[in-house]
């Protein structure tokens, strides 16, 4: 009996932490400033409902880069990448940023992940 | 654009439908107490629900305010408490499959069962949240604008799509009834064990790219020749699975370590010592 007290309280302690660790996490994600900065090259991507331009991008490798998603379409749409390890939702007529830390040489493909019938794109750094 | 619609509101809400209804089978099946258990586990859909719409409003409206960092630590802490509370829930199902009902019934301890009622409450919300905030972005943009078909056209397609991510939980339901539970659970332990890693693959992502984690090596290798992970389809194979293309040593360790942990944690027989009842 007392083993099944202990077990219980234990989770119980388990889940709260959880919520613990959730609130703190998003309050800090809140006080969080921008994280680009003035010096890394700047690369665009447009998304217009599913098409991506320029669908080959050339980026530095090793280098820090940022590149500025925007989205001219009517519709909504997701950049994703897993190689990237990126996903951002863009709302139609919004622009905004994202950085990428240095890549290995190589290609990185990536896609509009709310037009998945839309071939993928490509980031190639060298 | 239609079949579109229809495709992203499956996948956005199936994941969300697969945790939903194996809890909701089991629950149904093997808790003494299910209408309660139930009863947490639909207000945690409606809560996720709720913080779904939030959430993407939030999106739309706060893209400028949110910067990138903050969304990735959002985005990495919800992924990391799903993939534990998941991994919670097959472990707690694989020790009380068989005895908790009789567990309960003989009026043990009913305290066990109400705080794993909040976890399934918790999980629901999460499960429910996460891919449901995107969906809520993607609908209202969808359903805002004219694509040619005609709005009507769109809100059928996203229609549709939802009665395909139902007949998925359909499915589920189904499959509880018509196959051996033994079976059945079986079948969702797995798919549950891939998707908790999958949730943790994408958190230690998402911890790489805050800096919390080093990423101990370049790539180890590269199967996109075989499956690509930078595609829809893979996205989605490696979204259940965990699987990626191209490797570096921490996403192989943690891939390794988890098959290794986790049968481990789940063959270890059961620390209570609750007398059998005579």
């Amino acid at each position: 009996m007392a083993t099944d007290r202990d077990h219980s309280l234990s989770r119980g302690l388990f889940v709260l932490r959880l919520i613990g660790a959730g609130l703190v996490l998003a309050a800090v994600a809140m006080g969080l400033p921008q994280t680009a900065r003035a010096d890394d090259p700047v690369f665009r991507i447009v998304f217009e409902d599913g098409k991506m331009t320029p669908s080959r991008l050339e980026v530095p490798a090793d280098t820090r880069i940022e590149l500025e998603l925007v989205n001219a379409g009517k519709t909504p749409a997701e950049f994703e990448s897993l190689p990237l390890r990126k996903e951002k939702v863009i709302a139609p007529g919004v622009t905004t940023s994202m950085v990428i830390k240095g890549l290995d040489p190589g290609e990185y493909s990536f896609f509009d992940d709310f037009h998945p019938d839309a071939p993928p794109a490509v980031l190639i750094a060298k | 654009m239609q079949g579109n619609v229809i495709f992203v509101v499956w996948r956005e809400s199936v994941e969300a439908l697969l945790v939903v209804g194996i809890l909701q089978s089991w629950l149904s099946t093997n808790a003494p107490d299910a209408r309660r258990a139930r009863a947490f586990l639909w207000s945690g859909v409606a809560a996720g629900l709720a913080v779904a719409g939030l959430l993407g409003w939030a999106l739309i409206a706060l893209t400028e305010a949110l910067s990138d960092t903050a969304q990735e630590i959002l985005r990495t802490g919800l992924v990391l408490v799903a993939a534990a509370l998941i991994l919670q829930m097959v472990v707690w199902m694989r020790r009380h499959g068989r005895t908790l009902k009789r567990d309960l019934e003989g009026s043990l301890d009913k305290a066990v069962a109400t705080e794993n009622w909040w976890g399934v409450f918790l999980l629901a919300l999460i499960a429910i949240a996460r891919e449901g905030s995107e969906t809520v972005v993607f609908l209202t943009g969808i359903l805002s604008v004219d694509l040619g078909g005609g709005r009507l056209g769109a809100i059928a397609a996203a229609g549709l799509g939802l009665v395909a991510a139902l007949a998925t939980y359909a499915a589920l339901q189904i499959g509880a009834r018509f196959l051996s539970w033994r079976l059945f659970f079986r079948i969702t332990e797995t798919m549950l064990l891939f998707l908790a890693l999958a949730l943790l693959m994408t958190g230690v992502d998402g911890l790489v790219e805050l800096d919390v984690v080093p990423r101990l090596s370049r790539r180890l290798w590269d199967t996109s020749m075989i499956l690509s992970d930078g595609g829809a389809f893979g996205g989605l194979v490696s979204g259940l699975t965990g699987y990626r293309a191209r490797p570096d040593l921490t996403q192989l360790l943690v891939f390794l370590s988890y098959w290794i942990l986790v049968p481990w944690l789940l063959s270890r027989p059961r620390r209570s010592t609750v007398p059998n009842p005579t």
